[in-house]
């Protein structure tokens, strides 16, 4: 990539369930706090990019009530929909056309307002498989066994990645659950939907983040210290389940071999410092290292076991605890490039990884990850 | 800058109110077929796609962009859906634009369709889109608030019931040479008027049909242009504008607050043509095609657009300004007033006017027209896209 856009300003809420505050006011929250971050006003962002669901956001076009506590007042503002990390993928191409100089990207979810799995049933199809009662957590347990039956590896392997990241989540001042487990407790956890138990799936909650990025050109302009976004890659898989190779992540590892490809990196294992990934469950985590080409298929588990992953091996995944320790489901992917952006920046606090130069950030959307996102950050331009 | 973006492909099934014969990613499929033969194209050389969809409840399936991925032959690639409102379809085209424009692709596809026919209601929707705790109380919907725009401008303005009625006959009258027309029937001045009130000044010959049909826009780089055909259509300058989505912040008499006024249009098309080198946007624009649903709407978009002075736009109509003979010709197509799929509406005002530039527009073709403009609305009148298509680069 030629001309690189930097991410200079990140803003978060906290994320929790049951926030008092309106959608609007979350949205507003993580906006200004990306501004301030950035230490710039409104008026130097030329274009706005936000990205919601309408179902989850419980009112069709929910951007006519958001995009102006976004920051889209009488800017070019634009919706993405599908998943919050496509926001900076068409913010990316904005900028990198010239046309646009600054962008703010906002992403939110309020899941304790939304009965999420209705809603995603809404997705399948009418005819076929809507009836089945399938729903974004029902579905992945086929994923797993699928992934399962080709590679049988043991319960305490899921575990562990709740271990490590309830562990990590103790570090981040945004999380929902700040609570550590044991592996005893993963496992003996109520079963969900077999093999899926309670604790290897995320509790969806509410919050928003938000980006502010630009170009090489007017990153002077800002007090903040640059974040490059050297890569980045977004695919998708088809939509019937039947028709997928379940057992792996296809799109991760479609939009990785992209990212890759712009970023350059050729050996992920060694090159990249740090990762954050939405993982959709525990056993999602392990398929992501095989997608996102860490280990070969089928070997994710000694990464776990090795504890190549934790926050003092060779490449930790998820130091904000990931999606298990914060899920506000649409928005969970922008936060995993929010985490990966502070991670590069040295600015994570006590999740902080040492000496992190590049990081990868990937999110997983619709059902059994239809699609993703992966992005690569470094602190060179 | 940014790299040269030209159409390359154009897809449309014809509209109508109902399409039981098909699912919805068959009509999807009907579209990109279209487009792909139209470019001489296969799938694979598509590199990305952008899908064109507004609220999905009006088919009732959640995120449906999903259920096409097949139907648009996106498996394995970058793909993403751009909803914002009725302004959608301006709003992938701009998305698909910079997929070309950063230098990301040399390819891309940008569909979409609407199946409003599988809804009972589309009004009853509609009115779901205001937020809960203020204003969809007040039962508003999209005929009602256009309602309150064409009675500030009549206020304000002085237009007239008669001045509106014109734009519907003109519309009605020019969908007759489009094939793929929802509304094919000439209707009178008298008819219009005489036509039932459905929320005054509004009647019913002044509102939209709810139309289902999809649209598909290949969008290419130059080089890959150049092998592709000698006459494509370049997009030369977009914009967009957001504005607040409150009813009652419109009641003021300031810019950007008076219900009557399309200055975030003005400030859309401003982008624009700045980009796209115009000055004198009456003079140098050859022909348009505007997103209006309602004949009142058309009138604030004329005037934002610098078609005509502002308060001017239904004495222009009155005088033939905008007819297919006249100086400035207006929806050659029959516009939104005739055809209205509102996940794709807009896009479809970006495909005539590439038609147009192009001289492929048959039956409605404007003679000479060399440089167009294409808009689309959406929200409560708060979402505003224009892009300039020229056959010039």
């Amino acid at each position: 990539m030629d001309r690189r856009v930097a991410i200079v300003g990140i803003g978060q809420t906290r994320y929790e369930t049951g926030k008092t505050e309106s959608l609007d006011e979350i949205a507003f929250e993580a906006a200004s706090k990306a501004l301030a971050d950035a230490g710039i006003t409104r008026d130097e962002v030329d274009n706005v990019v936000i990205a919601a669901s309408d179902q989850l956001d419980g009112r069709p076009i929910s951007s006519m009530t958001l995009a102006c506590p976004a920051g889209g007042y009488l800017k070019d503002e634009v919706k993405a929909s599908d998943d919050g990390t496509l926001a900076v993928v068409l913010a990316c191409l904005r900028l990198l056309s010239g046309v646009f100089h600054t962008s703010l990207v906002v992403s939110w979810c309020k899941c304790s307002e939304v009965p999420t799995a209705k809603v995603t049933n809404l997705s399948f199809d009418p005819f076929f498989h809507r009836d089945l009662g399938l729903n974004h957590i029902n579905a992945l347990s086929f994923q797993v066994n699928s992934y399962l039956s080709r590679y049988p590896i043991s319960e305490w392997v899921p575990a562990k990645i709740v271990v490590k990241n309830r562990a990590n989540a103790m570090g981040n001042p945004y999380a929902h659950l700040v609570e550590e487990v044991s592996l005893e407790e993963v496992v003996q956890s109520p079963i969900v939907c077999p093999p899926l138990r309670q604790l290897h799936l995320p509790l969806e909650c509410d919050g928003a983040c938000a980006l502010v990025l630009t170009t090489r050109e007017r990153v002077r302009l800002t007090t903040q210290k640059p974040v490059w976004i050297s890569g980045l890659g977004w695919a998708m898989d088809s939509y019937y389940l039947g028709e997928r190779d379940l057992h792996q992540l296809s799109s991760v590892a479609k939009a990785a071999r992209q990212a890759y490809q712009r970023a350059g990196i050729k050996k992920p294992i060694d090159e990249i410092d740090v990762a954050e990934i939405n993982e959709l469950s525990a056993y999602h985590e392990i398929m992501a290292y095989e997608a996102l080409d860490f280990c070969t298929p089928g070997e994710g588990y000694k990464l776990v076991e090795e504890g190549s992953t934790e926050l003092t091996g060779k490449i930790p995944v998820n130091p904000s605890g990931g999606a298990l320790a914060a899920s506000p489901l649409f928005a969970a992917g922008l936060v995993r490039i929010a985490e990966a952006a502070l991670q590069v920046r040295g600015d994570a606090g006590e999740r902080q990884v040492t000496g992190v130069r590049t990081a990868l950030a990937a999110s997983c959307y619709g059902i059994c990850a239809q699609g993703s996102s992966v992005f690569i950050l470094s602190q060179e331009s | 800058m940014a790299r040269n973006v030209a159409i390359v492909g154009i897809g449309q099934t014809n509209y109508t109110t109902l399409r039981n014969d098909v699912t919805y990613p068959e009509l999807v499929f009907e579209a990109v077929t279209k487009a792909l033969s139209d470019a001489s194209m296969s799938i694979d050389e598509i590199e990305a796609v952008v899908f064109s969809l507004a609220p999905t409840s009006l088919v009732g399936v959640d995120a449906m962009e999903r259920w096409c991925i097949d139907a648009v032959g996106a498996k394995g690639k970058p793909f993403m859906r751009v909803n914002t409102g009725g302004a959608t379809g301006g709003s992938a085209a701009q998305a698909g634009y910079f997929h070309i424009a950063s230098a990301f692709f040399d390819t891309v596809l940008v569909v979409g369709a609407e199946k409003q026919g599988d809804t009972p209601d589309t009004q009853l929707i509609l009115n779901q889109i205001w937020d809960p705790r203020f204003e969809r109380a007040v039962a508003l919907n999209a005929i009602n608030m256009s309602s309150f725009q064409a009675v500030r401008h009549m206020h304000k303005y002085g237009t007239t019931e008669q001045q509106m009625a014109m734009v519907s006959v003109r519309d009605h009258k020019n969908a007759l040479n489009n094939p793929h027309a929802h509304i094919r029937q000439a209707v009178s001045l008298e008819d219009v008027l005489a036509s039932r009130v459905v929320c005054w000044p509004l009647k019913l010959l002044d509102c939209c049909p709810r139309s289902s049909g999809a649209c598909a826009v290949i969008m290419a780089s130059e080089g890959r242009t150049r092998k592709l055909m000698q006459r494509p259509a370049w997009i030369k300058g977009i914009g967009a504008t957001t504005n607040t989505y409150y009813m009652g912040d419109k009641m003021e008499t300031e810019m950007f607050n008076d219900h009557g006024d399309w200055d975030e249009l003005a400030l859309a098309a401003e982008h624009a043509y700045r980009m796209a080198g115009i000055s004198n946007p009456a003079k140098q624009i050859d022909v348009a095609e505007i997103y209006g649903p309602f004949s009142c709407l058309e009138i604030a978009a004329v005037e934002a657009l610098g078609f005509c002075p502002k308060g001017q736009g239904g004495k222009f109509e009155e005088q033939g300004f905008f007819n297919m003979t006249g100086e400035l010709p207006v929806n050659p197509s029959g516009g939104a007033l005739c055809s209205n799929p509102i996940a794709v509406t807009g896009l479809v005002r970006v495909a005539e006017a590439a038609l147009q530039v192009t001289g492929r527009a048959e039956g409605r073709q404007v003679n000479g027209a060399k440089t167009a403009v294409a808009t689309a609305i959406g929200g409560s009148l708060q979402f505003h896209t224009a892009m300039v298509i020229s056959a010039n680069l």
